[in-house]
C-alpha cells in the first residue's frame, strides 16, 4: 500500500460518513450561491446594450429560471 | 430492431437533405477565413445555444446514455445538469465574454497572449491529438449503433457519415456547423420527445412507471448485491451489510430514481464525483476550456449575445436527461430481462417493439443528427486549432484571409481521411479501446482548466508557473490513469487505486488541484509576466483599448 492508497482510502472513508441528504443539500446549496451571485450582477452585465429594463432581454431572469428548475430537480430526485 | 421501411428511408432522406441544402448553403457567403473559422462573428445567440446543446449530445450518448440510465436509473441525468448547467451559467457572466472580447479565435491563442507560446502550443497539441483521435473513434462507435440500428454495412456507416459531415463543414466551416446544428437540434429533441412520449404511453402513464422502475430496479439490485456477496470475505459482508441500511431511502425504493449516490455505488456517479469532480472541475473545464464549445460562442455577432447563448443552452439543458435517460428507464421497465450485460442493445430493442413505421425513420433521424453535430464540431475545430495555432503562428504568419480559407478548407478534407482511416484501424482492436481515447478528455480538461482560471482571473499567476502546472497536472492524471490499470497493478502488487468502475472524475480532480498548486507555487517563487500579458486578466486593458 502506497501512499496514494493511504490517502485515497481515508478520503473514501470520510466522505462515505456524510449522509446523502447532506450531499443533496450540497449539491442545492451550489444552485442557492450561485442565484444569489446572478442577482447582484450589475444590469448592464445581463442586458443588451443601449436596451436596458426590459425583462426579455435581462439575462438573470433566464438563468433564474434554469437554477430554479435544477433546485426543483434535485430536491425531487 | 425492426426493419426500416420506405417510410423511414423517407424521413431519413428528407432530414439528411435537409442538413446538406443548409449547410452547402450558408458555405456560399463564406469568403475569408474569419468567415470559415468564426463565422465572420456573426452568429445569432438562439443557434449558437441550440448547436453547444446539439453538439454535446453525440449520437453514442444518445444511445450510450439510454443503456446506462438501464443500469444505473436517472444518476446519468446529472451528466447534463450539475455537469453543465451551473458551468454555462458562470462560463456566459465570465469566461465567455472575456474571451470575446479579447478577440481570439482559439482558447490557446489567448493562453499565448496571457501567458507564452509554450504552453499555447502544448494545450494545442493536446487538445488536437485528442480531437483527432476521438473523429475516428466518434465514426466508428456510432457507424456501429447506426448498424444495430439499420442493418447496414458498418464500412459503408463510416464513409457515408464521414462524406455528409466532410461536405458541408469544408463548404461552410462553423457557419455551416452551427446552422445545421440547429436542425439537428430541433430533430434529435423532438424524435426523443415523441419517443418518451409513446414510451410513457405504453406504461401506463408516470405513476405506473416509476412504480414498475422502482419493482424492477430493487429486483436487480438485489440479485446484484447477492452476488457481491458470495465473493466478500465474513467483514467485507458485514461491513457491506451495515453499510446496506444507512441509504436514507424507504425499503421499497431503488436507486434508480435517485440523483445523489453513495461513495460505493456501482454506477459511475457517486455523489462525491458529481460534486466535486463533474459540477466543479470537468463541467467549468469543457464548458470554458473545450474549443469545440467555447468556438460557436467567439463567433457570436456581440458580447451580448455570446452570454445570451450559453443562457439559452442551460435553459435548454434542463430537458436533455429527461429525453435521453428515461427511454433507458422505460426499457428497463419494458425488458427487465436484458440484465447489466446487454443493456446497451436495450434502446434500439425499444425503438423497434414501440414505434411504428415513419417514427423509426424519425428516431434514426434524430440519432443521425445527435451522431452528425458532433463530428462536425470536432472535425471544424480540430482544422481551427491546426490552422490558428500551428500553420499560421509558426509557417506562414503572413498568411491572408483567403488563403487561410483554402488551408482550412484542405486541412477538412485532411482530417476526414484521417478520421476514416483511424475508424477503420480501430477496427482491428477491442471495443475497450473506445474507452482509452474518451478517457484522454479527462487528463487535459483538469490542467486546461487550471491554467485558463489562473490566467484570467489574477494577474499573480506567471507563464513559467502556468506552463508547469500544466504539465504537472498532466502527468498526475495520466499517473493516475496507469495506477488505476489491472495490468500496472498486478505488476507492482498494488490494488488499484480507485475503488469505482469509471474513476475519470476523479482523475480531473487530481490533476486540476495538482495544476493548480504547482501555478501558485512556481508563480510566487519565479519571475512575473510584463504588464503587457497580464492586461489579458479580467479587468486588464486589451490592446484595441478595449475592457479586457
Amino acid at each position: 500500500m502506497t501512499l496514494l492508497h493511504w490517502i485515497g482510502d481515508f478520503l473514501r472513508h470520510q466522505l462515505d460518513l456524510v449522509p446523502l441528504s447532506t450531499a443533496r443539500w450540497l449539491m442545492i446549496g451550489l444552485y442557492l450561491i450561485l442565484m444569489f451571485w446572478i442577482i447582484q450582477l450589475p444590469s448592464t452585465a445581463t442586458n443588451p446594450p443601449g436596451r436596458q429594463g426590459t425583462w426579455r432581454g435581462d439575462l438573470k431572469i433566464w438563468a433564474w429560471f434554469a437554477l430554479m428548475f435544477q433546485i426543483l430537480i434535485y430536491s425531487v430526485f | 430492431m425492426a426493419q426500416l421501411t420506405s417510410i423511414d428511408y423517407l424521413v431519413i432522406l428528407s432530414y439528411l437533405a435537409a442538413t446538406m441544402v443548409i449547410g452547402l448553403w450558408v458555405g456560399s457567403y463564406v469568403r475569408s477565413g474569419s468567415d470559415f473559422f468564426l463565422a465572420g462573428r456573426s452568429l445569432p445567440w438562439w443557434a449558437i445555444g441550440m448547436s453547444l446543446v446539439a453538439t454535446d449530445i453525440g449520437g453514442t450518448d444518445l444511445i450510450g446514455v439510454g443503456g446506462d440510465a438501464y443500469r444505473y436509473g436517472i444518476v446519468m441525468g446529472n451528466f447534463e445538469w450539475i455537469g453543465c448547467i451551473p458551468a454555462m451559467l458562470v462560463g456566459a457572466f465570465v469566461f465567455i465574454p472575456h474571451l470575446w472580447r479579447c478577440r481570439v479565435t482559439t482558447i490557446p491563442e489567448y493562453l499565448e497572449r496571457r501567458f507564452s507560446v509554450q504552453l499555447r502550443s502544448s494545450v494545442a497539441a493536446c487538445w488536437l491529438f485528442l480531437m483527432a483521435c476521438n473523429l475516428g473513434v466518434m465514426l466508428l462507435a456510432s457507424a456501429v449503433f447506426l448498424k444495430s440500428l439499420t442493418g447496414w454495412d458498418i464500412s459503408v456507416c463510416i464513409l457515408i457519415t464521414a462524406l455528409l459531415v466532410g461536405t458541408y463543414t469544408w463548404s461552410g466551416g462553423l457557419a455551416a456547423v452551427v446552422y445545421t446544428d440547429v436542425l439537428q437540434g430541433v430533430v434529435m429533441i423532438g424524435g426523443c420527445l415523441m419517443f418518451v412520449a409513446i414510451g410513457i404511453y405504453e406504461v401506463g402513464g408516470i405513476e405506473p412507471l416509476i412504480d414498475k422502475i422502482h419493482t424492477v430496479a430493487k429486483g436487480q439490485d438485489q440479485q446484484d448485491a447477492l452476488q457481491r456477496e458470495q465473493k466478500m470475505t465474513a467483514a467485507e459482508r458485514l461491513a457491506f451489510k451495515s453499510k446496506k441500511t444507512r441509504h436514507d431511502r424507504p425499503a421499497h425504493e431503488s436507486e434508480h430514481l435517485s440523483l445523489v449516490l453513495p461513495v460505493d455505488t456501482r454506477s459511475p456517479g457517486p455523489w462525491p464525483g458529481i460534486l466535486f469532480g463533474l459540477g466543479l472541475i470537468v463541467g467549468p473545464g469543457y464548458w470554458i476550456g473545450n474549443q469545440s464549445i467555447v468556438q460557436r460562442a467567439l463567433g457570436a455577432k456581440s458580447e451580448y449575445e455570446a452570454k445570451a447563448s450559453y443562457v439559452y443552452g442551460a435553459l435548454i439543458k434542463n430537458v436533455i436527461p429527461f429525453l435521453v435517460a428515461v427511454p433507458g428507464l422505460i426499457a428497463l421497465v419494458k425488458f427487465p430481462e436484458l440484465g447489466h450485460e446487454r443493456a446497451d442493445v436495450a434502446l434500439p430493442q425499444l425503438v423497434g417493439a414501440l414505434l411504428p413505421a415513419g417514427f423509426r425513420g424519425m428516431f434514426v433521424a434524430a440519432f443521425l443528427a445527435a451522431l452528425m453535430s458532433s463530428v462536425d464540431s470536432y472535425l471544424n475545430s480540430a482544422t481551427t486549432l491546426y490552422v490558428n495555432d500551428f500553420y499560421r503562428r509558426f509557417y506562414r504568419p503572413e498568411a491572408d484571409e483567403g488563403q487561410m480559407l483554402a488551408v482550412g478548407r484542405w486541412t477538412t478534407i485532411g482530417f476526414v481521411l484521417w478520421g476514416i482511416y483511424f475508424a477503420f484501424q480501430l477496427l482491428a482492436f477491442p471495443a475497450g479501446i473506445y474507452t482509452i481515447f474518451q478517457t484522454l478528455l479527462s487528463f487535459f480538461i483538469g490542467p486546461t482548466l487550471a491554467v485558463l482560471i489562473a490566467g484570467m482571473l489574477s494577474r499573480n499567476a506567471s507563464s513559467d508557473g502556468a506552463v508547469t502546472g500544466f504539465y504537472a497536472g498532466l502527468l498526475t492524471s495520466v499517473g493516475l490513469f496507469s495506477l488505476n490499470q489491472p495490468g500496472v497493478c498486478r505488476r507492482l502488487g498494488l490494488r488499484p487505486l480507485f475503488q469505482v468502475g469509471q474513476p475519470y472524475l476523479y482523475y480531473s480532480i487530481w490533476s486540476f488541484l495538482v495544476a493548480m498548486m504547482f501555478i501558485v507555487i512556481f508563480s510566487y517563487f519565479l519571475r512575473s509576466d510584463p504588464p503587457e500579458k497580464t492586461r489579458y486578466a479580467i479587468g486588464g486593458t486589451n490592446p484595441e483599448g478595449g475592457a479586457a
